[in-house]
């Protein structure tokens, strides 16, 4: 969805011409300018290899780069790689490189780098390779300076899907190799091959990046600079993006309620894509160990006494989509083919009933994220609290957060996660029983275990064809839509918000975290 | 007791106090739930068990509870306030990037509080029960009442976005490059919402502090002696009441000049100001223990040393002060 | 009375009090006045005030009416305020008054102790201890009384120091009374005029330290204070004034009443100090 909003101030001849740019892409991209971009929170660092922050991707997206790129079907394009091949028992892939890539100090960018950043550093540093590499690589190596080779123990179909700057983002290896990775001091002073360089970095003000003239993909990028400020109240960015401090608000930075408001301004333009890798699904864990949770018709009541209409149309301003089960409708292998649910709290009291529920209260763990996520726990409070359900909201501050969730110290927990753009790597990790680990809050903590959704899961992970991985995706999406380990509340939608002046913004899968390479300023 | 070694006491009671401090905020902030290298892993959307354990060697987390006592004290013998892992700085680097901003704002709203409310709280009292006085009175006590985050989001919607008068947020206007007299004018600039809308606060509390004590002086055996001998009234006025009136006015200012340095976390948040009330709340919702550590230390060092020149200014103005207290 | 003459002819006091009445009336009329929930939808949302009379103050972000909130967010706010200025004076009275009875080394260890938590920042405390313990009600209670008894502590210290050489506290020593009866049959009593006074204030600024503590997101989220009422309107403040405006307002009206309230309370019972005559 792209809308394009123009205020009554703006001028006819103003509008017709903003309309004319639906097709962007064919006008001459200008060159030079700046622009000022909303990065929120802070991030802790920007080497991208030791830190996926949310924040940390968005900057360091620009700095750092992977082999490949996925345009926002989730296709892979060409990167650092120029081209790649997979053979035909889908067991060795071989990927050809860049001419004439460099360093942001100058050294050349080789096949080396790749095999250092692939086998040893993120292997030792990265939480999402790690598991692939250690599961599904036999060997990584240089086939000669501009060739490297992945060969896999077995077929490994996302295999294709994991090379995104943030799951895979390369790194130098004169620079790192040898050394003791979180201690080195280049840490702070992060040396990628991307299109911007880190010129300053004012801590509690702004980032500041600027062009990379020596960029490998000749003409690339457009912009001279790039300011990212650091405005810590919701309310204030938003006063911030009206009075012309800022141009890019990213997902997430205002109110939902803002949002609208925002969007009818003149120049404004507003996006949710840039979103389709993540493909952020928000749902509420029940502790499937604490008492009546555990109780299968007591989740189907609390999934009829939710309103979800409600939470997606006045909690998230319209935005968003409801789910139907454990994969987002924008993900591959979705299938609608599950049992669905309809906010009734009739039906929901029926089946409450049924359960043997006997007035416990519930505890409900909010997700300290700012307003929006606190509205919604109280509505779904008042909801469960409609059909007989007594419920605790629990407030707590982000570290109290992972503490409690990563404990299973809940009843009922929201959380948000990425679906990675392949059930193999974003969804199977909430709902198999191999995951119910304490210490991470985006492991299965519900502990809902199956042994039958284990093995649908990991068959449908190395299933050679698509064709049979669909097969058994769609089977794991029925199971899970009747049994309930979580229940999806929505797939959520980041709209950005920015001023149409700035064209080319976002252009990947990966929205604004690897945007600004095509970007430019009229 | 003369000067020198009264300081000498001061500066030693001081130390143990800070020391005291240093040791009661790590286990308070030890019983806080959450560790850093959870906060990080989480944010960052994945994480399994060596990625923590790497993270928490790091912190220093794997190490027994007193050990890490014992050298995070070290280290504040020696003026070494500890690494933030969290952001790859040493922690005295990363306050004194930020001291200059909470310095400047804290120090212009104290000014401008200090002033504008002993001058409005002389004027109220001056006319006490007349109608100037009431208008002083009642917004002294308005400020004083309303939120002060909601005033310093009106105002930003006010000034800012509506008459443009002044940027929202922000120290300085990114990307401008000012230098020299031109970049000092730009601070100001965006200092003036700010500063204003911490300085409203404390200019209530001045006001009416000035005019309670100046009514109270007043009332004094001398100044009515003063009047008795003739002495004119705007003189009595000056000379007798504002003067001797001061003087609480000037203790309570002494005791929150070091509390604003700790105290101006709001308005840091609304007004994007970069200073250390920022930095202090950002490390507390990331458990970035050394940080938090430091700073709590540095506001607390700068709290007991605004009061030791307190006392000093007292010593020294008026010498019949019993400076034990 | 003289003490009711003197107080009724302050008339910021009368109308202090007035309001604080009014306030309180709501606050226990509250369940009367709006029985159901103020945390449910009721309308839709963005209702402007003054247009429709069920919602006289319009709905909020949710549709919650927020004159249903209002008037319950007084109970809680109101409950805050006191019981966190009550914890304060728990600790700061017997402190205070045992530092000041005491003397010497109890009273400097006293003081050292209560200088102590006057040199770390109040505010930046009090979020801490919120952090540790987790946003709730008890906890926010606590934060807030924790960081607000040192000026009583001094109040009371200073006040007994110039009690205690009175001639009946001399006499009570004398006929052998033993200290602790002193100390609260002939001492306190007599503190209890400028501790009622502080007091009143202290509950005003409790009632503006939670909602700055809401704010930052640190509020109980079971009870629908003013505080949180008003943090949670702020991004509002542009297209949907009234909901953060109505609670702010409450919170200026009450923390103004108990001012106003405490100051003629105050110049009441110090005759001395009377405002407006010279």
């Amino acid at each position: 969805m792209m809308a394009r909003v123009t205020g009554l101030r703006l001028s006819l001849a103003l509008a017709a011409s903003i309309f004319a740019l639906g097709a962007a892409v064919a006008q001459e991209p200008k060159k030079g300018g700046t622009v000022h971009v909303v990065v929120q929170p802070e991030p802790p660092m920007l080497m991208q290899g030791l830190n996926q922050n949310g924040p940390t991707n968005m900057v360091a997206g620009n700095i750092y780069e992977s082999l490949l790129r996925y345009n926002e079907k989730l296709e892979p394009q060409p990167s650092l790689a120029k081209s790649w091949e997979i053979s035909p028992d889908a067991k060795v892939y071989t990927f050809k490189l860049q001419e004439g890539v460099k360093w942001h100090d100058g050294k050349p960018f080789t096949a080396d780098d790749v095999v250092f950043t692939l086998d040893k550093f993120l292997r030792d540093v990265h939480p999402r390779w790690r598991p692939i590499v250690n599961a599904q690589v036999e060997k990584i190596e240089k086939v000669d300076d501009l060739t490297v080779k992945i060969t896999l123990k077995q077929p490994f179909g996302p295999m294709v899907m994991t090379q995104e700057v943030a799951s895979a983002p390369m790194i130098p290896k004169h620079i790192y190799d040898g050394t003791d990775y979180r201690a080195n001091p280049a840490n702070n002073t992060p040396i990628g091959t991307g299109p911007f360089k880190l010129k300053e970095w004012k801590k509690g003000s702004y980032i500041h990046l600027v062009k990379n003239e020596d960029y490998w993909l000749k003409g690339k990028p457009n912009l001279d600079e790039i300011y990212w400020q650091i405005i810590p109240d919701a309310a204030a960015r938003a006063v911030a993006y009206e009075t012309g401090k800022v141009d890019v608000l990213t997902g997430g930075s205002v109110d939902v309620y803002d949002v609208a408001r925002l969007s009818k301004l003149p120049n404004t333009c507003m996006t949710t894509k840039g979103w389709e890798m993540f493909a952020p699904h928000a749902w509420l864990t029940p502790n499937v160990r604490n008492g009546i949770l555990g109780n299968k018709q007591f989740r189907q009541g609390l999934m009829y006494a939710i309103d979800r209409e409600f939470g997606k149309d006045v909690v998230w301003g319209g935005l968003g989509k409801l789910p139907t089960g454990p994969i987002s409708s924008k993900t591959k292998f979705y299938s609608d083919d599950v049992p669905k649910y309809t906010y009734d709290p009739a039906k929901a009291k029926e089946l409450i009933k049924a359960s043997g529920y006997k007035g416990e209260t519930i505890r409900l763990l909010n997700l300290p994220y700012g307003e929006t996520w606190s509205r919604w726990s109280e509505s779904i409070k008042q909801n469960l609290e409609d059909v007989g359900v007594k419920v605790q909201i629990e407030n707590t501050d982000v570290p109290g957060w992972t503490q409690k969730a990563s404990n299973w110290d809940f009843d009922l927990n929201f959380n948000f996660l990425y679906q990675l753009g392949d059930p193999a790597m974003g969804v199977a990790r909430s709902y198999i029983s191999s995951n119910i680990a304490k210490g991470n809050p985006f492991a299965n903590v519900g502990g809902y275990s199956n042994p039958e959704v284990d093995k649908l899961f990991a068959d449908a992970a190395i299933a050679p064809t698509d064709k049979e991985r669909q097969e058994l995706y769609t089977k794991v999406q029925k199971v899970l839509a009747d049994e309930l380990p979580v229940l999806w509340l929505l797939e959520m939608d980041f709209p950005t918000i920015y001023r149409c002046n700035v064209k080319n913004l976002v252009t990947t899968g990966v929205g604004v975290n690897d945007g600004f390479r095509d970007a430019w300023k009229e | 007791m003369n000067l020198a070694q009264f300081l000498a006491g001061r500066l030693v009671k001081g130390v143990l106090v800070l020391f005291a401090i240093a040791v009661l905020n790590f286990l308070l902030i030890r019983a806080a739930p959450g560790d850093p290298a959870q906060v990080l892993a989480g944010e960052a959307g994945a994480a399994d068990a060596q990625l923590l354990e790497q993270l928490r060697a790091r912190f220093g987390l794997d190490q027994p509870f007193l050990t890490q006592l014992w050298i995070y004290l070290k280290g504040y013998l020696t003026f070494d306030l500890g690494f933030s892992y969290r952001q790859q700085q040493p922690v005295l680097n990363l306050i004194m990037e930020r001291l200059p901003a909470t310095l400047l704002l804290t120090g212009a709203a104290f000014l401008v509080s200090l002033v504008v409310g002993t001058a409005m709280g002389a004027l109220a009292a001056r006319r006490a029960g007349k109608w100037s006085d009431s208008i002083i009175t009642t917004l002294a006590l308005a400020f004083y009442a309303t939120p002060l985050f909601w005033i310093a989001l009106m105002s930003q919607i006010v000034f800012a976005l509506k008459l443009g008068l002044v940027p929202n947020v922000g120290y300085e206007t990114i990307g401008a490059n000012y230098t020299g007299l031109a970049r000092a004018l730009d601070i100001a600039h965006h200092l003036i919402l700010p500063a204003l809308t911490l300085g409203l606060f404390f200019t209530a509390l001045y006001a009416r502090m000035m005019r309670a004590s100046m009514l109270e002086v007043a009332g004094a055996d001398f100044v009515k002696t003063a009047r008795a001998k003739g002495v004119s009234q705007p003189r009595v006025w000056r000379r007798h009441v504002a003067r001797n009136a001061i003087l609480p006015v000037v203790t309570l200012a002494g005791l929150q000049a070091g509390q604003l340095v700790g105290g101006a976390v709001l308005t840091e948040t609304v007004f994007a100001w970069p200073g250390i009330g920022r930095l202090m709340f950002d490390a507390l919702v990331q458990r970035d223990y050394s940080v938090l550590l430091g700073v709590f230390f540095i506001s607390s060092a700068m709290v007991v040393g605004f009061n030791i020149i307190t006392d000093l200014v007292y010593r020294i103005a008026d010498p019949r002060i019993e400076a034990s207290a | 009375m003289n003490f009711l003459k003197r107080f009724a002819r302050n008339r910021g006091a009368v109308i202090g009090i007035l309001i604080l009445l009014t306030v309180i009336a709501f606050a226990i009329l509250a369940p009367t006045l709006y029985p159901q929930s103020p945390w449910r939808p009721v309308a839709r949302p963005f209702l402007a005030p003054f247009v429709n009379e069920r919602f006289p103050l319009g709905t909020d972000t949710l549709g919650r009416n927020l004159a249903a909130g209002l008037v319950h967010g007084a109970r809680v706010s109101l409950m805050i305020g006191i019981v966190s200025t009550l914890v304060a004076l728990v600790i700061g009275v017997p402190l205070g008054a045992v530092a000041g009875y005491a003397g010497g080394f109890v009273d400097d260890a006293l003081m050292r102790f209560t200088e102590f938590f006057q040199t770390i920042p109040s505010f930046a405390l009090a979020i801490v201890l919120v952090a540790i313990l987790q946003p709730q009600l008890g906890s926010i209670v606590l934060a807030i009384g924790v960081v607000s008894w040192p000026p009583v502590a001094r109040l009371v210290r200073g006040e007994v120091l110039s009690l205690k050489t009175r001639e009946y506290v001399q006499a009570a020593v004398t006929i052998g009374q033993s200290t602790p009866r002193i100390i609260f049959s002939q001492v306190l009593p007599n503190t209890i005029a400028p501790i009622i006074v502080m007091g009143s204030l202290m509950i005003g600024s409790a009632i503006l330290l939670e909602s700055s503590l809401s704010f930052l997101g640190l509020g109980d989220p079971n009870l629908m204070s003013w505080g949180y009422m008003v943090g949670a309107g702020r991004t509002r403040l542009l297209d949907a004034w009234w909901i953060s405006f109505f609670p702010g307002f409450a919170i200026f009206l009450t923390v103004l009443a108990l001012n106003l309230a405490g100051e003629g309370l105050n110049d009441a019972l110090n005759p001395r100090l009377a405002r407006g005559r010279e």
